[in-house]
């Protein structure tokens, strides 16, 4: 009776230790084999947290074990905990990043020969991976959708207005940047189907969220190479010289009829702001984060449209005016 | 060695239970304190077991004075005091047997085997030995008592305490058990220490009988003694007279 | 009209003496039943009995509250997270709310009832008819005896009894994902790991340990002052389970503030 009851209790103390031990275990992910420690030094964090998981080619490798600022307030150090055996590429860097659009960061090893875009921060210290943080997704896909949508009304508003050689050449640019809003509406049509699919998504796994972020994120290195490349500087080109003959143009006007003056200074700062853009994208360091990053470049575009569409009511109610312009 | 108790005095909150009250049970005799219910009998009791401590007086039991022993003391002393329960006070998850073994079970040197064969002496000293098996619950208010007196004298005691042993039995059952109280002290040679309202039964087994009266010993004598004593109170008691056990009080 | 005016301060003033006086007789019950744990012997034969009684009696109660704690943690989870919130945090839900705060309140609140009113009857019940005296006379400290066993079993069983609600709870929330939920074991289990942390668990095993201890010790508290005879036993268990659930609830706040 005694035994029994000893037994009985034996029993039950067990049963609910091991329910503690291996349900905790199991919940952690299983057995963790050895881990070494794994560091990395970046400018920002952005919302990671010590917790999150460390992935390595869609893989979780570890977690994150702890942040903090560096006494000298440079940088931030990211400390994680990864298997023993993993082998890291030579060139390896931290991408911290939303592992999804609900905000969960990680903190992903990848080679910096794919990523180029984000500025590793490199860290003089021995065994300290450079690191990188983006900026938030949903932040950048609402900019990116504001300057396509005002860029995409401007070009198709000239493409009413001007017929002849100075707006065939304007047209240019504008067409030079309509390819250019393409490329965004694209982009931003990726984005928005792939969000979708996130969250509607339910069954898909951690893994493809990862997949899909990144994904986003080499979209937007197309993108950056875009404005950086060839087809930019042609597009520039294109605009810078258009904008110029523009001015010749308004220069004139502003010489020989009074009542036309007023609505040419309107255009002169009008296309003064849009230079403004033009030369903010052709900065040498005028990657597009950093386009995203300057409110005060979208709050240009937005201001440059509300004074094109008051030039363009003018030119609309009295296309006269102008058109004897292309005569001369 | 005797029991001996000086101006005890014991309050419980407002009330002056007991108001210096002083006793002397000597060696071998059975005393039996009489007084109406509420009057602080069983509260003595308890402060000669040391079950309560007195707010003043000195209680010495076999020459140590309880209120200033210690706990393993204590445990010492108790082992010499037998108590009675005026309910028994029978552990219910326990049968008759391992109840009165409880007492025998902490002492050194006692083994289950020499536990068994003191449980049943002291089972067979109160009739009960065919009851050792049962729950205090399937025995009979005579019965009970019965098994907390063997309870009691199991550890073989030199003093035992009874607390209303004979309350609310029959006065077939009263007899019994008070020739159980005088056994214990003819065969056993306890000193006793009788709380009891029932003159019939504390004439029966008292050498000598103590009053208590608003916390004090009002009379102290024999039994015959008590019975030719003029005190008024001590009348009015013994007859069940009110008016002469209050009248005095009154006045 | 002076008298009127200082009446209601002479109310505080008992009760706040009411209330020191009952807490420093607590504190000298439980340092006295913390000396007399050195008496092995006396309590160490009983510990067994008390764990069976207070911890594995106790896991059936224990089981069926949180199994359907688990189904309609589930059950209202996906109730009201719609629209933008994936449906696996359902499992993330059902296991924090299970492992943080269900399981070892909830659990503590029930076993309040059941063990708290229960030792506290038993031992209410042996001071009126002069057991816990009886144990006194024949040389036993009862707070070794009686005290000792059972606190320790609750300080011991509680966490088991928890640790094993919680298990069956998270398993219920599971199952009914499952059948009625329309979810599969990848995103339930999914939810479950994403914000799990070991801390929760040891969170909850000290929650628990403590409630073990609160329980056990108003029901020996009270049952030990208790007084007058069986109303004394009801009114002193009625006490045992009402300081045992409230000292439960602020402690739950308290664990939580000083480790979360």
């Amino acid at each position: 009776m005694d035994r029994r009851r000893e037994v009985l209790v034996g029993l039950v103390v067990v049963l609910g230790i091991a329910a503690g031990v291996f349900g905790s275990i199991w919940l952690k992910g299983g057995w963790r084999g050895g881990q070494t420690e794994l560091r990395t030094a970046a400018t920002s964090v952005g919302a990671l947290v010590p917790g999150a998981v460390v992935k390595f080619r869609g893989v979780t490798v570890g977690s994150v074990e702890g942040i903090e600022v560096l006494p000298s307030g440079e940088a931030v150090m990211v400390e994680m905990r990864v298997l023993e055996e993993l082998v890291i590429p030579q060139n390896a860097g931290v991408l911290l990043a939303p592992e999804s659009v609900f905000g969960e960061w990680q903190a992903e090893i990848v080679d910096r020969a794919e990523f180029g875009l984000p500025p590793f921060l490199d860290y003089p210290e021995a065994g300290v991976l450079p690191g990188a943080a983006l900026p938030d997704f949903s932040r950048l896909t609402a900019s990116i959708d504001q300057i396509a949508r005002n860029l995409t009304n401007i070009s198709e508003r000239f493409e009413i207005a001007f017929t002849d050689e100075t707006a065939q050449n304007l047209k240019n640019m504008i067409d030079n940047m309509g390819v250019l809003s393409d490329g965004l509406a694209e982009i931003i049509a990726q984005q928005t189907e792939r969000f979708e699919q996130l969250a509607e998504g339910v069954d898909e796994s951690a893994q493809e969220l990862g997949a899909a972020a990144r994904a986003a994120r080499i979209s937007f290195e197309h993108f950056d190479s875009l404005l950086l490349g060839a087809d930019a500087e042609t597009m520039v080109a294109d605009a810078s010289a258009s904008l110029r003959n523009l001015r010749e143009l308004t220069e004139g006007i502003g010489g020989s009829l009074e009542d036309l003056r007023a609505a040419a200074q309107r255009a002169d700062a009008t296309f003064a702001r849009v230079e403004g853009l033009v030369v903010a994208l052709e900065a040498p360091d005028g990657s597009f984060g950093r386009l995203l990053g300057d409110p005060a470049l979208a709050d240009g575009a937005v201001e440059a449209l509300a004074e094109f569409r008051g030039l363009l009511a003018d030119i609309k109610e009295n296309p006269g005016r102008y058109l004897t312009f292309s005569i001369f | 060695m005797s029991i001996r108790l000086q101006e005890v005095c014991k309050a419980f909150g407002p009330k002056q239970v007991l108001k210096g009250f002083s006793l002397e049970v000597r060696d071998g005799e059975t005393l039996a304190i009489v007084g109406p219910s509420g009057s602080g009998k069983s509260v003595l009791l308890k402060h000669v077991a040391g079950l309560l401590r007195p707010d003043s007086g000195s209680i010495l039991v076999d020459a140590y004075s309880v209120p200033d022993l210690g706990r393993k003391e204590l445990i010492q002393l108790r082992r010499r005091i037998g108590y009675v329960f005026q309910f028994a006070a029978l552990f219910d998850s326990m049968t008759v047997a391992e109840n009165v073994g409880m007492g025998l079970r902490r002492m050194p040197g006692w083994d289950a085997q020499r536990i068994a064969a003191r449980v049943a002496e002291c089972l067979a000293l109160v009739d009960l030995n065919g009851l050792a098996d049962r729950y205090p619950a399937q025995l009979s208010g005579g019965q009970r008592k019965r098994a907390g007196l063997a309870r009691a004298i199991a550890p073989s005691p030199k003093f035992l305490l009874y607390d209303e042993p004979t309350t609310g039995l029959d006065p077939v059952t009263t007899t019994v058990i008070d020739r159980l109280v005088l056994r214990m002290s003819d065969e056993l040679g306890v000193t006793g220490l009788v709380v009891t309202h029932d003159m019939t039964s504390a004439y029966r087994v008292a050498d000598r009988i103590t009053l208590l009266h608003d916390g004090r010993a009002r009379f102290t004598g024999t039994p015959d003694e008590v019975r030719t004593a003029g005190d008024e109170v001590l009348r009015g008691f013994v007859e069940g007279n009110p008016d002469l056990y209050f009248g005095s009080r009154r006045r | 009209m002076a008298e009127l005016l200082l009446r209601p301060f002479a109310a505080i003033g008992n009760l706040t003496l009411a209330g020191l006086e009952s807490m420093g007789r607590a504190w000298r019950m439980f340092s006295s039943a913390a000396v007399s744990m050195r008496s092995t012997d006396v309590w160490m034969p009983l510990l067994a009995a008390q764990m069976a009684r207070v911890g594995v009696a106790s896991v059936p109660i224990a089981l069926f509250i949180a199994t359907f704690t688990g189904i309609v943690m589930a059950l209202q989870a996906s109730y009201s997270l719609t629209g933008a919130i994936p449906s696996y945090f359902v499992g993330t839900l059902v296991g924090k709310t299970m492992i943080l705060e269900l399981g070892p309140v909830l659990t503590g609140l029930v076993l309040a009832g059941r063990v708290g009113a229960n030792i506290s009857a038993e031992l209410g019940t042996m001071r009126v008819t002069e057991q816990v005296d009886a144990l006194e006379t024949l040389a036993y400290d009862p707070l070794a005896y009686l005290v000792v066993p059972r606190m320790l079993a609750g300080i011991l069983m509680f966490p088991v009894v928890v640790l094993l609600a919680i298990s069956i709870g998270i398993a219920a929330g599971w199952f009914t994902a499952l059948q009625l939920l329309d979810m599969s074991s990848v995103e339930f289990v999914k939810g479950l790991r994403i914000y799990f942390a070991p801390w929760d668990v040891w969170f909850a095993v000290i929650k628990s340990l403590s409630f073990g201890a609160i329980v056990t010790g108003a029901g020996c508290y009270c049952g030990l002052q208790t007084e007058g005879g069986a109303e004394g036993v009801g009114r002193s268990t009625t006490r045992a389970v009402v300081a045992a659930c409230m000292i439960i609830l602020c402690l739950d706040a308290f664990w939580a503030a000083v480790l979360l």
